[in-house]
């Protein structure tokens, strides 16, 4: 009986030490921690796994493209599970997970296939599409812009997404909302972002979204500072409250609940290499509350983009992500 | 006498040298006001750039570029001219050497090594010289040139990488480059690998020494560097000199940016400058351009950057790393107080 009572509580001191004894290290993209969006986003679902199974998490923020090789490197060394956020980070992930085939991997927005990565990737381009037709119908002066980091295909989704939402806005309410694009260069870059969002407002856009993490934050800077009538679209978290009243709406993108997902596997011991898509029927994406721009907008827009969401759920409205796609894209027949 | 020619020679080295140490103990205080220990950072930053075999090969691997673009911004600075473009012209040094490289699949190594070096640097030398020609004939000041040369520089690497000249998978960036023209590495050790780009920088801190100090071109060079109208009553020719000052330093930035394509990442990628060009001015001030110096500033940053990863594992901010640099470029521009200092304690020391 002894034997027995002491194996049981080894089992269950083992068993709780499972949870606690979980290490997680998250290596950012040279956006590092602070860009109110993709990094910030996945440090939020890292910090709710923390809560959630009492993990010890630890962050390194990588300063330059050549950083990611060492950063995985020396987190793969000292942590059980690492979390790769962002897609420039896909060669270097790629080189490090086979050198560490113990440690577990939670790659964002790329694909390694290794059987000791877990690779989430998003639908982008179904909240951008939302954001872009919403756009369109919010837009006073008809043009309204669009504003990349890198062109990377994230980045791409999201573009492709909102120029199919507008053009979708144009065809089913015969409007000729334009669409201006450009590219900062990089993501860490606010000062460029600014400008760029200038330059696209001086051409006549009033609304602008930019797909561009830290530079990202440039836009709705310029936004702000252009006054009234100005808006900029945030990314990836709910950015509205960042300039209440600029921020139209966000494309959001829940990486944080990915990198839960994620370590959650670890934990449960279902941890599988794999790659997981996540669009808007599994409520990875979607579009802000809009809390302070709700006036802005006009009800039927809203219940517009209600139906619209259904259809892309449904299946019915397959939302392009790529320039191939976008091209041969086909505004299917939706009754409102 | 003697006792002021020793301080003279010394000067150059002791400033830097005061400078590292003051910016380590600041750090060190900011760091014990937000609660971490001094001791454990800076042992895991030590550790994260010389404990383990990758950890100096990441050093080094960091250290190349940064003395290449040292040595540029740096041999601009003895002419007299703020070269800001090392960016500009890292780019395009290395989008040509990209190109050229990626069409050489059946050239043997020891035509394709030599022949990307070369259009790297002539690349960014005709970016730089192109600069020293708007101020050589025009009075155009090479700050306002050079930067905008980098724009300029950017956006032409953009479009190419993401149309003409882009690899197959919609990703910005360029093909590869032969494997005859990829630079021999030294040593590999699990992800990453030692080029034997190193050597190439440090030959070019020989060169550019011996052409400074022992070359007629280098002393023209600096003489329009000190007083250029003096140098111009002695015969030299400031437009001259001021175009190749720009052409030789834009080589070497070209240098900079041609080698991390051989050695690091085999094409052209959309994110390849970083800061390196920016970083050529910090290196080459804390270097107080002499061509020694700049290697040693160098390796300093490029020590405390590779340690900066095992500092955060040890749970400090990766920004005690950007205070520490910030500190230490600080304190060198301002080595006028820290000589004034010293003048100061020798009195002192004399008077009593």
């Amino acid at each position: 009986m002894k034997k027995y009572v002491v194996a049981l509580l080894a089992l269950v001191l083992i068993m709780s030490t499972i949870g606690a004894a979980v290490t997680v290290f998250f290596v950012t993209d040279t956006g590092g921690l602070g860009d109110k969006s993709f990094n910030d986003s996945a440090w939020a679902g890292v910090q709710m796994a923390v809560k959630k199974f009492g993990i010890t998490a630890n962050v390194i923020q990588s300063y330059e493209q050549a950083d990611y090789i060492p950063n995985l490197t020396a987190a793969a060394q000292v942590s059980d599970v690492v979390i790769a956020v962002g897609f420039m980070m896909q060669d270097a992930l790629a080189k490090v997970a086979p050198q560490f085939p113990n440690t577990k991997f939670i790659f964002i927005d790329g694909v390694v296939k290794a059987p000791n990565v877990e690779n989430f990737l998003f639908k982008e381009q179904e909240g951008a599409f939302l954001v872009g037709y919403l756009a369109a119908g919010v837009t006073k002066t008809g043009k309204v812009g669009f504003i990349g980091g890198i062109p990377i295909p994230p980045v791409l989704r999201y573009q492709y997404g909102y120029e199919a939402g507008v053009e979708t806005y144009n065809v089913l309410n015969g409007a000729n909302v334009q669409v201006l694009s450009g590219y900062v260069g990089s993501f860490d870059d606010p000062a460029a972002g600014k400008s760029m969002t200038n330059s696209q407002f001086s051409e006549g856009a009033d609304i602008v979204f930019a797909a561009a993490g830290l530079s990202g934050l440039g836009t709705i800077e310029a936004a702000k500072d252009a006054g009234p009538g100005h808006f900029a679209i945030g990314v990836d978290q709910n950015q509205d409250y960042l300039a209440p009243g600029f921020v139209l709406t966000s494309a959001m993108k829940r990486v944080n609940i990915a990198v839960f997902d994620g370590i959650k596997s670890v934990v449960n011991g279902t941890f599988k290499g794999g790659t997981t898509v996540l669009g808007l029927k599994e409520d990875g994406v979607g579009i802000s509350p809009m809390t302070y721009t709700k006036q802005y907008v006009p009800k039927s827009l809203l219940s517009q983009l209600k139906v619209l969401e259904k259809a892309i759920i449904s299946g019915k409205l397959v939302v392009p992500n790529t320039k191939e796609s976008f091209q041969s894209f086909q505004v299917p027949a939706i009754q409102f | 006498m003697s006792k002021l020619k020793k301080f003279y020679m010394n000067d150059k080295i002791i400033s830097p040298l005061i400078a590292i140490v003051i910016s380590f103990i600041i750090a060190a205080i900011v760091m014990i006001l937000i609660g971490k220990n001094p001791a454990t950072a800076y042992g895991a930053l030590f550790y994260g750039a010389f404990g383990t075999e990758g950890a100096l090969i990441n050093n080094i691997m960091k250290a190349t570029p940064l003395i290449l673009t040292g040595l540029a911004v740096g041999f601009g600075f003895r002419a007299g001219l703020f070269n800001i473009g090392a960016n500009g012209q890292l780019i395009i040094g290395a989008l040509l050497a990209t190109y050229v490289g990626s069409q050489m699949q059946t050239f043997p190594f020891y035509l394709s090594i030599p022949l990307m070096l070369v259009v790297g640097m002539l690349g960014g030398a005709l970016w730089g010289a192109l600069a020293g020609w708007l101020k050589a004939a025009r009075g155009a000041h090479e700050v306002i040139t050079t930067i905008m040369l980098n724009y300029i520089a950017v956006f032409i690497a953009n479009y190419v990488v993401n149309g003409p000249f882009q690899a197959p998978g919609g990703v910005p960036k360029s093909p590869e480059i032969a494997y005859s023209a990829r630079f021999p590495n030294l040593v590999t050790t699990g992800a990453t690998w030692l080029s034997a780009g190193i050597f190439v920088a440090l030959a070019a801190v020989v060169v550019v020494y011996i052409i400074i100090e022992k070359t007629k071109t280098g002393y023209e060079v600096k003489a329009v560097g000190f007083n250029p109208y003096a140098a111009e009553y002695g015969g030299i020719s400031i437009s001259k000199n001021v175009v190749l000052a720009m052409a030789i330093s834009g080589a070497l930035a070209g240098l900079a940016g041609t080698m991390q394509v051989m050695g690091v990442y085999y094409r052209y990628l959309g994110s390849l400058g970083g800061s390196m060009g920016f970083d050529g001015i910090t290196i080459a001030l804390i270097g107080q351009n002499d061509p020694i110096g700049i290697a040693f500033a160098a390796f300093l940053i490029s020590s405390i950057r590779a340690g900066s990863n095992q500092m955060q594992i040890a749970g400090v901010s990766k920004n005690i790393v950007i205070i520490i640099q910030g500190i230490i470029i600080f304190l060198v521009a301002a080595n006028r107080l820290v000589k004034t200092l010293m003048v100061w304690k020798r009195k002192g020391v004399e008077e009593i």
